[in-house]
């Protein structure tokens, strides 16, 4: 096979609307994903995470009950997550600014406005594969690296760096 | 003296591209086509999925119109949004901007005690015209007129 080997790919969708479910569903399925596990709501996706164990979620923002950003912090600081590491991707209309910022604090690694193209998804998908972000670990938040990656980055002396011992620093922001 | 807090970063092993592997250049281009072709394969059942987000939308808005309350304006504002983040995908990019005009009405006006019926009124019949004379194209000169009048009113209404 040339491709990617995404028939080993293990991938939760998580949408209230079971049209947006099914259109991503057969995206994932026509890129060769075969193990997909659905949810309606945040809370029976955080039952199928534990349960399933997916090695990447596709999250809506806006559903009634828990909602998507809550589902992406508990799977990220619960004891009971299966793997707080796993690339969360969160579909949304949403695409205010404010709105990326907060879907980033709450501990996901990349944003997918609508409306979904096969290219966007395939998109992040090799974004989460190729280029994982370093986890952060601090007092108020735990998940991937929120710092803008690319020419913007910033490399200068104070820079910190990946693998360094646990600094001390005035702020937790990072 | 601002307060020391440890910060922790560490990159975990990447065990999603142990389990696909690589590709040359990062894109599967086969998978792309398969998916393009399935894409257009249900694009057969976008209009019926259409149907059901405007009808929920025009439920949302009698719901709100007969009882007002925090809940209903949640449900319509959800309507919205869910149609202003789907029309595109189905192919109505005009009834994307109008949704997304409305979605940012109820948002916005949900700390004001009146609700804008007319103006929520004004931006459902135009999505439902819009839809009933299949307008897909963005550059359909009386929709592209009507959305942004009703943008502009909407405007008009959050600095009122």
């Amino acid at each position: 096979m040339s491709g990617y080997r995404f028939d080993r790919l293990r991938v939760l969708v998580v949408d209230d609307n079971p049209h947006m479910r099914k259109l991503v569903v057969t995206i994932l399925q026509a890129f060769g994903v075969v193990q997909i596990f659905e949810a309606g709501d945040g809370e029976k996706a955080w039952a199928v995470m534990r349960e399933a164990n997916p090695d990447v979620v596709i999250l809506d923002w806006m559903m009634d009950g828990m909602n998507g950003l809550e589902l992406a912090q508990l799977i990220r600081t619960s004891p009971q997550t299966p793997n707080p590491f796993v690339p969360i991707i969160m579909l949304t209309g949403y695409t205010t600014v404010e709105k990326v910022r907060a879907a980033r604090d709450a501990g996901i690694n990349e944003f997918l406005a609508k409306p979904v193209s096969v290219k966007a998804v395939m998109s992040r998908l090799v974004s989460v594969i190729e280029h994982p972000r370093p986890y952060v670990r601090t007092k108020s938040y735990f998940g991937p690296c929120r710092r803008r990656r690319g020419k913007d980055e910033y490399r200068g002396p104070e820079r910190r760096v990946l693998g360094a011992e646990p600094a001390s620093i005035g702020a937790a922001a990072n | 003296m601002a307060k020391q807090l440890p910060i922790e970063i560490f990159m975990p092993p990447n065990i999603l591209k142990a389990k696909v592997g690589s590709i040359a250049g990062g894109i599967d281009l086969a998978a792309l086509k398969r998916a393009e072709a399935a894409m257009d394969t249900l694009k057969t059942e976008f209009n019926e999925w259409l149907t059901d987000d405007i009808s929920r939308l025009a439920l949302a808005r009698d719901g709100l119109a007969n009882s007002p309350s925090d809940a209903m304006r949640r449900d319509l504002f959800r309507a919205a949004h869910d149609l202003k983040g789907q029309a595109e995908t189905y192919g109505y990019p005009l009834i994307a901007r109008m949704a997304a005009s409305l979605s940012k009405l109820v948002d916005e006006t949900n700390k004001k005690p009146a609700i804008p019926i007319p103006l929520i009124d004004a931006h459902v019949v135009a999505i439902r015209i819009a839809f009933r004379d299949k307008i897909s194209m963005t550059n359909d000169t009386v929709a592209v007129t009507l959305a942004k009048e009703l943008e502009a009113r909407v405007g008009e209404e959050l600095a009122s």
